[in-house]
């Protein structure tokens, strides 16, 4: 028998002689056999712990033995001090690991009694042989249970965003993370495929900035990073770890450097890496994806407003500086991102609902008749139609058609009033009415300064603007920002 | 960060502290932790709000899902591990 196995047989029975089932065992055999204490011999009939048993046995002068069962299940000895010890094998298969003795019995015991207690200490055994396997299946489950509850969480938390910026930050950020590292990159192939571009660089101690050379492009088959990308073949070494992201082709790599506990990194959380970067590139996959619907979406619209500009020049679509002012108030507010999505798309076309209206009407200076204004309600739902079957504006829509209605319930074409009017259209309803004032055109009344226009907006919350968009509204125009969303008005 | 002893007086902050310790690599939600840890989920909730206060835990945020990770911190990480050990006697 090799020393290791020795090692694991002498392991086991002393764990078994710690065991609860023994305990157990030794509680009930302690009322069969009254009176006797119980040891633990190895195969060799050494004590495990010297003081518990018969003193004589802890010397080892015990060896008188009496008689034995024909199998060897158990045997009785006369120990120096001339009382009787009961001995049972603890086997598993034909291996002896150990024996467990009772000694000091004040008689023989019977056979009855002898059947008994090995009858026990065989229950007392399977017990402990189950109790063993729970710990090693728990042992081994456990660890993987929760490495897979982690891959779920983070599953969750890479599904959560669209925005590739937001989401690349936040690989990299769970990376560092799981793979307890001081250090993280991640790259991505650009267009032509020949480049590696770092998206996002994460060190534990400093903040790195774009500026910084790790932000440099690196040339496919150049660096750790640069070989995974053209080999497509994970590198796994005592301080990082780089693994492709992968899926028909590949499209970027992600790598964890130096733990934070200086230990080297291991099998286990290389399988996680792998793992995280699975599910990483179906999140850059989909946010890409998302990212190719916007600009196809952005393109629709553009093009649009371009036909509707042709029929009439600025009637329909509106200035740079009203879509980045809606989007500025938006982001005051802190519009949730895709109601800030809908609320731009709704900003390119906001006045589609005057495509059917008269141009007489549109163009006239001065106040409208009641029989004019009619009519522009009345049209502005009929205009809404053109752009009713484009899915991806389903959304926009009723910011598109609400955006004329007051606060105050006063304004067209439902005549909605405070909360009941959709947020988006809410902010655009400010955005407009401060275009209209500091801009110089025939049809949209005389044009006032910027601070009075401000003023004006400011006065009329409550009564036609919603009061937290102006808070939020004023609040922009305080932020040196401004100027750039007035561009050249300013 | 507070006394560590007195962060594992409060029976849920230990078995979070003992559970990361044992499992640095793990992120998971309130529920998954409560559910390694067999304590209540509201304790647990309350001990890892305590706990990410004193930067022992980390949080991460999206609209849906608050998941939980142990602090990159090395020396707090250094730390805890010091105490575990006076603390199961070893």
């Amino acid at each position: 028998m090799s020393e290791s196995e020795i090692k694991e047989k002498q392991g086991f029975f002393i764990r078994f002689s710690k065991s609860n089932s023994i305990s157990v065992f030794r509680n009930l055999c302690s009322k069969i056999l009254k009176k006797s204490r119980c040891a633990f011999l190895d195969a060799e009939y050494k004590p495990l712990k010297r003081g518990s048993e018969c003193n004589h046995l802890s010397t080892g002068k015990y060896l008188a033995r009496i008689k034995s069962s024909p199998s060897r299940e158990y045997m009785i000895f006369k120990c120096s001090c001339n009382k009787i010890c009961l001995s049972f094998p603890v086997m598993q298969g034909s291996s002896v690991y150990g024996h467990v003795l009772f000694a000091h019995l004040n008689k023989e015991p019977d056979k009855r009694v002898i059947d008994a207690v090995r009858i026990c200490m065989d229950l007392a055994l399977k017990e402990f042989q189950k109790e063993q396997e729970l710990n090693k299946l728990y042992e081994t489950i456990r660890p993987r249970a929760i490495a897979l509850s982690t891959i779920h969480t983070i599953h969750r938390l890479l599904s959560s965003t669209l925005d590739m910026d937001e989401l690349i930050e936040r690989i990299a950020r769970l990376t560092l993370q799981v793979m307890r590292s001081r250090h993280c990159s991640i790259m991505l192939l650009d267009e032509s495929k020949r480049h590696l571009i770092p998206k996002a660089v994460i060190d534990m101690d400093k903040e790195i900035p774009k500026t910084d050379p790790q932000y440099k492009k690196i040339k496919l088959g150049v660096r750790q990073e640069g070989g995974v990308a053209k080999n497509g073949e994970t590198i796994f070494l005592r301080n990082s770890v780089c693994v492709p992201l992968v899926e028909e082709d590949i499209i970027g790599v992600i790598s964890a450097r130096d733990k934070i506990n200086g230990a080297p990194f291991d099998r286990f959380e290389l399988e996680i890496l792998i793992t995280l970067a699975e599910q990483a590139v179906i999140a850059i996959k989909n946010a890409q994806m998302y990212e190719e619907q916007e600009r196809m979406a952005y393109g629709s619209i553009k093009t649009l407003a371009a036909l509707l500009d042709a029929k009439s020049p600025n009637t329909f679509t509106h200035s740079d500086q009203f879509v980045k002012m809606v989007l500025a108030i938006a982001e005051e507010m802190k519009l949730p991102r895709e109601d800030i999505a809908n609320l731009h798309y709704a900003a390119l076309l906001p006045d589609t609902g005057k495509f059917s209206i008269p141009d007489e009407i549109l163009r006239k200076p001065g106040s409208l008749s009641n029989r004019e204004y009619d009519i522009i309600k009345k049209q502005h739902l009929e205009s809404l139609k053109i752009i009713e079957h484009l899915e991806f504006l389903k959304p926009a829509m009723p910011i598109i058609r609400h955006h004329h209605e007051r606060y105050d319930g006063t304004g067209y074409p439902d005549g909605l009033k405070g909360d009941k009017i959709p947020a988006g259209a809410r902010v655009m309803s400010v955005a407009n009415a401060f275009e209209a004032m500091v801009s110089a055109s025939p049809y949209k009344g005389k044009k006032i300064s910027i601070p009075q226009a401000i003023k004006e907006i400011e006065n009329n919350k409550g009564r036609q603007f919603d009061p937290e968009v102006v808070y939020a509204f004023i609040g922009v125009t305080k932020k040196p920002e401004f100027k750039n969303i007035l561009g050249a008005s300013a | 960060m507070k006394n560590i002893k007195s962060l594992f007086k409060n029976e849920a902050a230990r078995k979070i502290l003992l559970f990361f310790n044992e499992n640095p690599n793990c992120i998971d939600t309130v529920k998954g932790i409560s559910l390694w840890i067999n304590g209540d989920i509201n304790a647990i909730q309350k001990a890892l709000n305590q706990l990410v206060k004193e930067g022992v835990i980390t949080s991460h945020q999206t609209a849906s899902t608050t998941a939980y990770a142990y602090t990159n911190n090395k020396e707090i990480v250094k730390k805890i591990e010091k105490y575990i050990k006076i603390f199961k006697g070893l």
